[in-house]
């Protein structure tokens, strides 16, 4: 099958001495796609710098003004994780409109899975804030552009931290299902399985926390056992992968006990939720190992493209099936809950 | 209304974070509440590895003698996360904070600049007041 991904765009000018954020990633996530040889299979698009109009889908304008004037100011530090530029204004615009070409591409197609190689990440960017090395919501927009024509898109999140601006932001959307694997103590703190989305879109929002440690069976069992019945009833007519490495065992972010051949199953798992071929986007997110960034992303895309590659072993055995059990139970308890106050009128 | 109980306060060892926590013990100790002191960890405390608990209790200990104020009074609450979800989660259980205390500036922030402005985020999302501690 073919793979569609965004074109080479010149990052380098997202950079902060000494912070893991950084151009060398891209250059690994790049590599990857060599690993892959996918020769005339690999279609590339872009550059496409993501329209206002486009970026108002998930942002507040006062936001994307503010970003705007503080990078051509020359940037600085927003947060104490995340920076900016005089150059990130524009390459967020193209992060962002990354996932839009290349899902363009995918509908012209009508086949091919879409890889969307971009920095920075977005999955913790919120409405009216960056923050967690995030400046825009590059899935959101991407989802947000789908669900204006109708759309119903399904998001899986396997980065080791939770996705906080992507849940915020479709948090009463029914249209999308947005469902999370993360360790947890973690930043950001969120996450919870209680967290089940707005009164719209009770249960719309699933999260899966995972403790330090637990391996690739564990994460499998939270995605077939809590997510997959809903995936199913939802029945998306795409699927968007917020697709972060940093889960991956030799990541220096968190303490996940992820192998490529984790993330070779679970491009296979994300393929088979997908209704048919050119419904599938793969959205770069964390990964800050950048060897272990390389093998995972081929292993990923190798296994969504039905590609053959050598990857590491799938994991097993770590820590966390009782955390399974107990997000099962209070997921459930929190949605028999939050049904019963909106039927009286009272959740929000 | 509600007596004042428990007050938060954003601290990061800045300056401003300091001059916040002066604050909330002068208050603390007219209305005799409980004080929390919430501390984030984010994604680059993990990635350096480093462990700011020692230097917050130390900061704190300096903190109280100089205010007069009782250490058994005051909690230390270090959580995953940005300054601002971290204080606005301190409103809920178990911290349940009655009122959240910042200072104008956090560490490193630009004089003047909106973006990232924990204290003008936690005014628009807070749902209990929230007290923005001017340095002098
Ligand atoms: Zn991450």
């Amino acid at each position: 099958m073919m793979l569609i991904a965004n074109a080479p765009y010149d990052d380098a000018g997202h950079e902060e001495s000494g912070h893991p954020e950084r151009p060398d990633r891209m250059s690994a996530a790049r590599g990857a796609l060599d690993d892959l040889h996918l020769a005339e299979d690999l279609r590339e698009v872009g550059p496409y710098l993501a329209s206002r109009s486009e970026l108002m889908r998930v942002h507040a304008g006062t936001y994307l003004d503010e970003l705007g004037a503080f990078c051509y100011a020359g940037g600085g530090d927003i947060d104490v994780d995340t920076y900016a530029t005089y150059d990130s204004w524009l390459i967020a615009q193209n992060a962002a409109g990354a996932g839009l070409a290349v899902i363009g591409e995918l509908e012209r197609l009508q086949d091919g899975v879409g890889f969307v190689a971009t920095r920075p990440p977005g999955h913790h960017a919120l409405r009216d804030r960056g923050m967690g090395f995030c400046l825009l919501n590059n899935i959101a927009i991407a989802a947000a552009s789908l669900t204006a024509k109708g759309e119903r898109v399904l998001i899986v999140d396997w980065d080791v931290h939770h996705g906080n601006g992507t849940q915020s932001i479709f948090w009463d959307n029914p249209d999308v299902l947005y469902v999370s694997t993360h360790q947890s103590p973690l930043f950001p703190g969120s996450g919870a399985p209680y967290e089940i989305g707005g009164m719209k879109a009770l249960g719309r929002t699933i999260n899966i926390p995972l403790p330090a440690g637990a391996t690739g069976d564990v994460l499998r069992r939270g995605l077939a056992e809590i997510a997959t019945p809903v995936i199913d009833d939802f029945a998306p007519t795409w699927v968007l992968v917020s697709a972060g490495f940093d889960s991956h065992r030799d990541d220096p972010m968190a303490d996940l006990a992820l192998t490529s051949g984790d993330f070779a199953l679970l491009g296979r798992s994300v393929a088979q939720f997908a209704p048919r071929r050119g419904r599938l986007a793969f959205f770069l997110e964390g990964g800050y190992n950048l060897g272990a960034l390389r093998t995972s992303v081929a292993a990923t895309l190798a296994s969504a493209l039905d590609e053959s590659i050598e990857f590491e072993r799938p994991s097993s055995g770590g820590p966390g099936m009782t955390t399974i059990d107990s997000t099962l139970e209070e997921r459930s308890v929190a949605l028999r809950i939050a049904h019963e106050a909106a039927a009286k009128g009272d959740y929000s | 209304m509600k007596t004042l109980e428990t007050i938060a306060v954003g601290f990061d060892d800045s300056p401003d974070s300091r001059a916040a926590v002066r604050w909330a013990f002068s208050l603390a100790s007219r209305v005799e509440a409980n004080v929390v002191i919430v501390h984030a960890v984010g994604l680059m405390d993990r990635f350096e590895g480093r462990d700011d608990a020692p230097a917050i209790e130390e900061s704190l200990h300096r903190l109280c003698d100089d205010c007069d104020f009782e250490r058994e009074r005051v909690r230390v609450h270090i959580s995953n996360g940005d300054a601002c979800s971290v204080l606005l989660r301190a409103v809920d259980d178990p911290i349940a904070a009655d009122l959240l205390v910042v200072g104008s500036r956090g560490q490193g922030k630009h004089p003047g600049l909106l973006l990232g402005s924990t204290s003008l985020e936690l005014a628009e999302h807070a749902s209990v007041p929230v007290v923005i501690v001017p340095t002098l």
